[in-house]
């Protein structure tokens, strides 16, 4: 199966066919709910808050959301262990933890303990939105093993590990190869620095230089040269947009 | 630390030396047993030659000589071979009655020494020692009458071989009751200091098994598990409290950051306090890593085996790119297979701190070089460069939290990456040095090699 961009859902045009997904908060911060409930609302889901533990699990349970996002230290108990418990609720939604407890260790913990991603406070609301779209992605496609993925002109081959432009052969490092599949995986959203650390190269901490910036421009210099124009673009802030229908740099 | 050697403890000295004592008490007690006994047997030997001299004495003042032979030769016939010797001789030396022939060899003749007020010992036929007394009888007859030692001899003999199997037997004894005594001792104690060394490697959570008995080592071990509970809820207490503290902090930090976002018309002021948010969470993050680190420190439960090599590659690859767009020549020579007990994060965490220290203070040019390889027993990480260097007067407070050097004033950190590293160091049982170089700054790592 071939997955063409074009025909790409975008959550945020979701809503104007089906009705909007739910999104579950559970925080006891109003100031830090009242965010993600924003940034929630801003991918069009409609955002449901809990502000206690056992609240939130119940609440998992009744109905269908998409996405839980459970913080920790919650009156009543830690986020991190009511993933369990709204899995053994039958709920299929996908758990995103954000919590004060941000360090390596403590995401670590939380992703081992079954959580699908795991943000620190404080958290910057554009890592949020990034971190939402790409569990609500998640949830949407099941399909990932396609080994054709083709955006136009640019192809990548799982099975294969290459990339093409217009058929000519990209070379690309193993690392980079992995960067362009999860950029594929993500195409036309924003993907933050943390997230690529996290999920390409498989490190929780922040680096003190942006290390990552270097091995991005490497490959978005090899594609572009590939294409003629822009392939990853800069996004406002914290990360990249891949995007190999948009022209502009 | 090694258990105590059976041969080194203290219990076993003191139970000795006890048993030592005692022994020694008992042999003097048979030593003047057998003094006395000795003494006895002499007394009771003389007075009994006292009493014969002193019969034949009064036989020959009432009967005369015919009388005092008949009785010698009567009493010689009685006699067993060997036990006791009688003469009687006349003045010009011949003998009149007994059972040798002659006055014996080497014994004085009368008017020699030989009285019956002193006894005297001397050595007949066939070496066998007498004890005699001689008294010359009114009209010039001496008397010789003389009993055998043996008996006493044979009786002494065997209460000395009595005292020997005594005192080996109490030897035997002492050694054995301090073998036992001590490793008992040592059994109790060593398991006290078994915790102890576990404890002092980091595992605050380490108890001894099974129940306290009511002796005084048990009294011991409960005071040992109350002050170990006692330090644990401290610990736990004080990581529950950093926690606290990164958990009230972040919160309000959080609503400024989210408050940051709703700011309009100075988008770069925003970025830059959105900056400095992010360095004030990393100056949370890594205080609370080297707590954790710290406080983690020796406690096997989170390693797992993994290859080193792996994790110094993995993060050499994210690191060559950025050296290299700064102008650093970048090497990493690591040997394969080098396996230790570790976590992946805070390892990968320690090298990129020193990759992200080594590009930061190296100049275009220079050359960082990672190394890991297996040498003295460890797994050596090593990463050297040919930078500035470190100022002397830093570099013993190198590993400590917030110091930097002052001509790096005006460059990004906090001084808390070395301190970090020391930290998970420390977590993974590793040991850093500093090995001096000619130009450059070189750090190693010597983490304890996984077996099997």
């Amino acid at each position: 199966m071939t997955l063409e961009a074009d025909t790409l859902e975008h959550p945020e045009e979701a809503q104007a066919t089906d009705k909007p997904r739910r999104i579950l908060i559970v925080e006891d911060d109003k100031a830090a709910a009242r965010a993600m409930a924003e940034a929630v609302e801003d991918l069009g889901c409609e955002p449901i808050v809990m502000r206690s533990f056992d609240d939130g699990v119940t609440a998992a349970g009744l109905a269908d959301f998409a996405v839980v996002i459970f913080d920790r230290m919650l009156p009543g108990g830690d986020g991190v262990d009511a993933i369990a418990r709204i899995r053994a609720g039958g709920s299929t939604a996908l758990i995103l933890v954000v919590s004060a407890l941000g360090r390596a260790a403590n995401k670590i913990e939380g992703l081992e303990k079954g959580a699908d991603d795991y943000l620190a406070k404080p958290f910057d609301p554009e890592e949020l939105r990034a971190r939402l779209r790409a569990l609500l992605r998640r949830a949407e496609m099941t399909v990932l093993d396609n080994d054709l993925i083709a955006f136009g002109e640019l192809e990548i081959r799982m099975k294969a590990r290459t990339v093409h432009v217009k058929n000519d052969h990209v070379p690309v490092s193993p690392k980079e190869f992995e960067l362009i599949t999860y950029f594929a995986q993500n195409a036309g959203q924003v993907v933050t620095r943390m997230q690529l650390l996290e999920h390409v190269w498989n490190l929780h901490f922040d680096p003190q230089t942006n290390v990552v910036d270097v091995h991005v421009g490497r490959l978005r210099r090899k594609l572009e040269t590939a294409a003629g124009r822009a392939v990853i673009h800069t996004a406002r802030g914290e990360g990249y947009v891949f995007d190999p229908t948009r022209g502009d740099a | 630390m090694k258990p105590v050697r059976l041969a080194r403890s203290a219990s076993l000295r003191l139970t000795l030396a006890i048993a030592g004592l005692i022994l020694l008490a008992a042999l003097l007690a048979m030593a003047v047993q057998y003094r006395t006994a000795s003494q006895a047997l002499e007394r009771q030997e003389a007075q009994i030659l006292q009493s014969d001299i002193d019969s034949f004495a009064e036989l020959y003042d009432q009967r005369r000589i015919p009388a005092l032979r008949a009785a010698i030769a009567d009493r010689a016939a009685q006699t067993a071979q060997g036990q006791a010797l009688y003469l009687l001789q006349n003045r010009e030396g011949q003998t009149l009655a007994g059972n040798i022939d002659d006055w014996p060899e080497g014994l004085p003749a009368m008017a020699g020494g030989v009285s019956d007020a002193a006894p005297r010992v001397f050595t007949h036929a066939q070496g066998v020692e007498y004890n005699g007394v001689a008294r010359v009888l009114p009209g010039g007859f001496p008397l010789l009458v003389a009993r055998a030692n043996t008996l006493t001899a044979d009786t002494l003999t065997e209460m000395r071989g009595t005292i020997a199997w005594m005192a080996l037997v109490l030897v035997a004894m002492a050694a054995l009751t301090g073998g036992f005594v001590s490793r008992l001792v040592l059994r109790r104690i060593d398991a006290v200091n078994a915790l102890a060394d576990r404890v002092a490697e980091g595992d605050l959570a380490a108890r001894l098994p099974g129940e306290r008995s009511p002796d005084e080592f048990g009294a011991l071990e409960t005071h040992v598990h109350d002050m170990l509970d006692r330090i644990q809820n401290l610990n736990a207490a004080t990581n529950r409290l950093s926690d606290a503290i990164a958990h009230e902090l972040r919160t309000p930090l959080n609503r400024i950051q989210q408050k940051l976002d709703k700011l309009e018309g100075q988008p770069e002021l925003v970025q830059e306090l959105h900056g400095e948010l992010k360095a004030t969470v990393r100056i949370f993050d890594a205080l609370l890593d080297i707590s954790g680190a710290l406080a983690e420190q020796g406690q096997r439960p989170g390693l797992v085996p993994l290859d080193l090599g792996q994790v110094v590659g993995e993060v050499f690859d994210l690191y060559d790119p950025l050296a290299e767009d700064s102008g650093l020549s970048c090497r990493c020579e690591v040997a394969e297979g080098l396996r230790i007990l570790g976590d992946r994060s805070l390892l990968a965490q320690l090298i990129s701190n020193l990759l992200d220290n080594a590009i930061k203070f190296c100049n275009p040019g220079d050359t960082i070089t990672l190394s890991l390889r297996n040498a003295g027993g460890r797994h050596v990480l090593e990463i050297a460069d040919t930078g500035p260097g470190v100022p002397d007067e830093i570099r013993s407070d190198l590993f400590e939290r917030f110091t930097r050097a002052e001509r790096d004033r005006d460059r990004p950190g906090h001084g808390l990456g070395l301190a970090l590293v020391r930290a998970i160091a420390a977590r993974h049982g590793a040991k850093i040095d500093l090995p001096r170089r000619e130009k450059g700054f070189a750090i190693t790592i010597a983490f304890p090699v996984l077996e099997g």
